[in-house]
């Protein structure tokens, strides 16, 4: 009867038509859109970028490889997203990072971050901070990037302004942080070419645009409040927009599908709170740049605003205990 | 694949044509009791089975010919030669009369009951269905009749006939037309229910308000009054044409009609691309409720795969029901089919959206089934039950009315 018989026909779900996206895709697409800031860190920071760039690459596929044999899972490293957890990584680093904190970094980014939670889609944070703040409060010196590049002629504005107050950044030009023309996460700091990245993304429907949308809205509107305030004492808005991380952060870190919320208003919000609270670590942490340690406060929360849903079709229903929604 | 597009407008379609008649014929016995045995004779209009439960209509032999084949779930009937049993005299009252007349004459009955409001769905249930706009055009007189039966069953204040705004509809009498979006999911019924009561109605439940039936119901149950014969088939659309179809007539035989060639790993689907089901052989006959025949070659449908959810909420965005598909796959994922409720399972109307927009290309639609399906289990749900032998030896000859 219900037999397969000649032709052999697939039997299948519906639907049996899709968009053509795939994980592959979506990775490539973000690979190509960090394209610019990467070759951006190449020329400004020359070949110790690209060494960093491609080992923390390296580490992470690497790491992935092995921790899917050993977890006995199915290898997953030809969808490319280590590759990407893996220059996300190391666009947060200082160039002169040495190939230990690289490797670990890389390593904790993947294992911690990623694969203890069973692999892609499961991370609760940013797979890449996770690599980031491990670094970052393990070997803080390390990762200073004021510090540890003393001999370049670049300008560090975030660590200018914790330091030696707002007076001292009248002279960096907004031009100038545009261009990447400053100190920071080597990667990170190219504020034109991930904008151009983002607007790729953005018109590929990779990312969704309420993550960035309220991260920025967040972070002018704090600043612009704490400038109100005292416009003396406080840097300007579109300063903190285009010092450090930040716009890396709104496009490329919170957006992380798994760790930020589903929803559409849930999303506003996490950006909003992201956003928020980079202007709150800047002014009162210890930290000068406070966009990554900000995602990762926001990633905490998005199971909780992901609570906020709007009421489904035809209301709420159960068989179990037989609450009939539909009126 | 990226062409593909949710436009539900029909354009120009030809007239209904009659499909050939297959040497064979396979009819599906799901919630069906068959009253005949191997080897009995049959003529076209012969009851075989009886439909489990109040509201299944039976099943009857399109065409003369042998019962050769008994199986659990499907009947074989070798075509032969023998004419068609004489008609019955359409039954003349109203009521529940009329809908046990209508169930034992083959039509589905689930949506007639008494209501205030009857909505007739005309806007096409998939893009490239376009089965109910000949029958809105050229067998006006047919709709009628139909509509007129099931005005004595429903006795509705008000109808409705929902129309997608493009395609050509013409009221009915004391008929009000609304006009919905060509688009997908636009016809799903939920969703017309909310066009025309303003009012969100759990799919799957019916609401005490209304009730609905497609246009092509209306066709079946008008034929049924029109000839005093047994509703036998269905109307198909088929690679852009529109077909009358004998119930049972195999895949196959339809595929090699309209000049199509089915390869190895392709997808032959009853119904459309996002909402249809797979035949297992081209030996599989239609149903009374199919509408189309979709031949999908094999590069060009979705393959599923058991990535994990990304989280990334694109079917979220997508899905008409305001619900979060993805997080429900999860959860069916691992049989945590309680928390699927809790993430609004219920609401889930099966558009299919949220698989077409996975980026993970999970089965998410199948997901949803798997979950609902488990939870009703759950909750004690069964077949409903077949018809005893008293009422098998009652409907077996003639139709009372």
């Amino acid at each position: 009867m219900l037999k397969p018989l000649n032709p052999i026909l697939t039997v299948a779900v519906p639907p049996h038509v899709h968009c053509g996206r795939s994980i592959r895709r979506y990775m490539v697409d973000t690979l190509i859109a960090l394209m610019p800031a990467a070759l951006m860190a190449v020329v400004i920071f020359g070949v110790e970028g690209l060494r960093v760039m491609a080992l923390s690459c390296a580490v992470a596929v690497t790491a992935e490889f092995l921790l899917n044999r050993i977890m006995k899972r199915e290898q997953s490293v030809d969808d490319y997203s280590a590759l990407v957890t893996g220059l996300l990584f190391a666009f947060l680093l200082p160039a002169s990072s040495p190939w230990w904190l690289v490797a670990v970094g890389s390593v904790t980014a993947i294992a911690m971050g990623k694969m203890i939670f069973g692999g892609l889609g499961g991370s609760p944070l940013c797979p890449a901070l996770v690599g980031w703040a491990a670094c970052r409060i393990s070997w803080g010196s390390y990762m200073d990037t004021n510090a540890t590049m003393l001999s370049s002629h670049l300008a560090a504005p975030l660590q200018q302004l914790k330091y030696f107050g707002p007076d001292s950044i009248g002279s960096i030009h907004f031009s100038d942080l545009l261009l990447g023309n400053q100190l920071g996460g080597l990667g990170a700091v190219h504020v034109a070419a991930l904008l151009v990245g983002a607007a790729y993304l953005l018109l590929r429907g990779h990312i969704k645009w309420e993550v960035p949308a309220g991260f920025i809205t967040g972070l002018l509107l704090t600043a612009w409040v704490y400038q109100i305030m005292a416009p003396t004492a406080y840097a300007p808005p579109l300063f903190h927009l285009l010092a450090g991380g930040a716009v890396f952060g709104a496009f490329f870190l919170a957006t992380d599908p798994s760790s930020s919320p589903i929803g559409r208003v849930p999303a506003v919000i996490f950006g909003l709170m992201a956003g928020a609270m980079v202007i709150v670590i800047r002014v009162y942490g210890m930290y000068p740049d406070g966009v990554p340690f900000a995602i990762l406060l926001a990633n905490l929360f998005t199971p909780l605003l992901d609570r906020i849903r709007p009421k489904p079709f035809g209301g709420t229903y159960s068989f179990l205990n037989g609450t009939e929604g539909a009126q | 694949m990226n062409d593909f597009n949710f436009s539900l407008l029909c354009g120009e379609t030809g007239p209904l044509t009659t499909a050939s008649r297959p040497d064979r014929l396979r009819l599906s016995l799901d919630g069906m009791t068959p009253i005949l045995a191997v080897g009995d004779q049959v003529l076209g209009g012969t009851k075989v089975a009886m439909g489990n439960g109040p509201d299944k209509g039976d099943l009857h032999a399109p065409l003369a010919g042998i019962i050769t084949e008994l199986a659990p779930y499907s009947m074989l009937i070798e075509v032969g030669n023998g004419g068609k049993a004489d008609p019955h005299s359409p039954c003349a009252e109203g009521g529940e009369r009329l809908r046990l007349w209508l169930k034992s004459m083959g039509v589905d009955v689930a949506a007639l009951y008494k209501a205030p409001t009857l909505i007739v769905n005309g806007v096409p249930p998939e893009p490239g269905i376009s089965v109910f706009d000949p029958l809105l055009r050229d067998y006006r007189k047919t709709l009628d009749m139909g509509l007129e039966a099931v005005q004595k069953v429903v006795e509705p204040a008000k109808i409705f006939l929902v129309a997608a705004k493009g395609n050509q509809a013409n009221a009915f009498a004391n008929c009000t037309v609304v006009h919905v979006n060509p688009t997908y999911p636009n016809g799903l019924d939920p969703l017309v229910y909310k066009t025309v009561l303003k009012q969100e109605v759990l799919p799957g439940s019916r609401p005490d308000s209304a009730t609905l039936l497609s246009v092509k119901d209306l066709y079946a149950i008008g034929r049924v009054m029109e000839t005093g014969r047994p509703l036998t088939e269905t109307v198909m659309t088929i690679g852009g044409q529109n077909q009358l179809v004998r119930v049972g007539t195999p895949v196959g035989f339809l595929a090699t009609e309209a000049g199509a060639k089915v390869q190895p790993g392709d997808r032959a689907v009853l119904g459309g691309p996002l909402r249809g089901l797979t035949a297992v052989n081209l030996e599989q006959g239609v149903d009374k409720d199919t509408y189309g025949l979709t031949l999908m070659r094999r590069d060009a449908s979705l393959e599923t795969t058991d990535n994990f959810c990304l989280g990334c909420g694109t079917c979220e965005r997508h899905c008409p029901a305001r619900i979060m598909p993805g997080m429900i796959s999860r959860c069916a994922e691992f049989k945590h089919f309680e928390r699927a409720e809790a993430y609004h399972i219920h609401s889930c109307m099966e558009c299919g959206l949220c698989g077409y927009w996975c980026t993970a290309r999970r089965p998410l639609l199948q997901y949803i089934r798997l979950a609902k399906y488990e939870l009703a289990l759950l909750a004690g749900a069964h077949e409903p039950p077949s018809p005893t032998a008293e009422d098998i030896k009652e409907q077996t000859g003639d139709t009372p009315c």
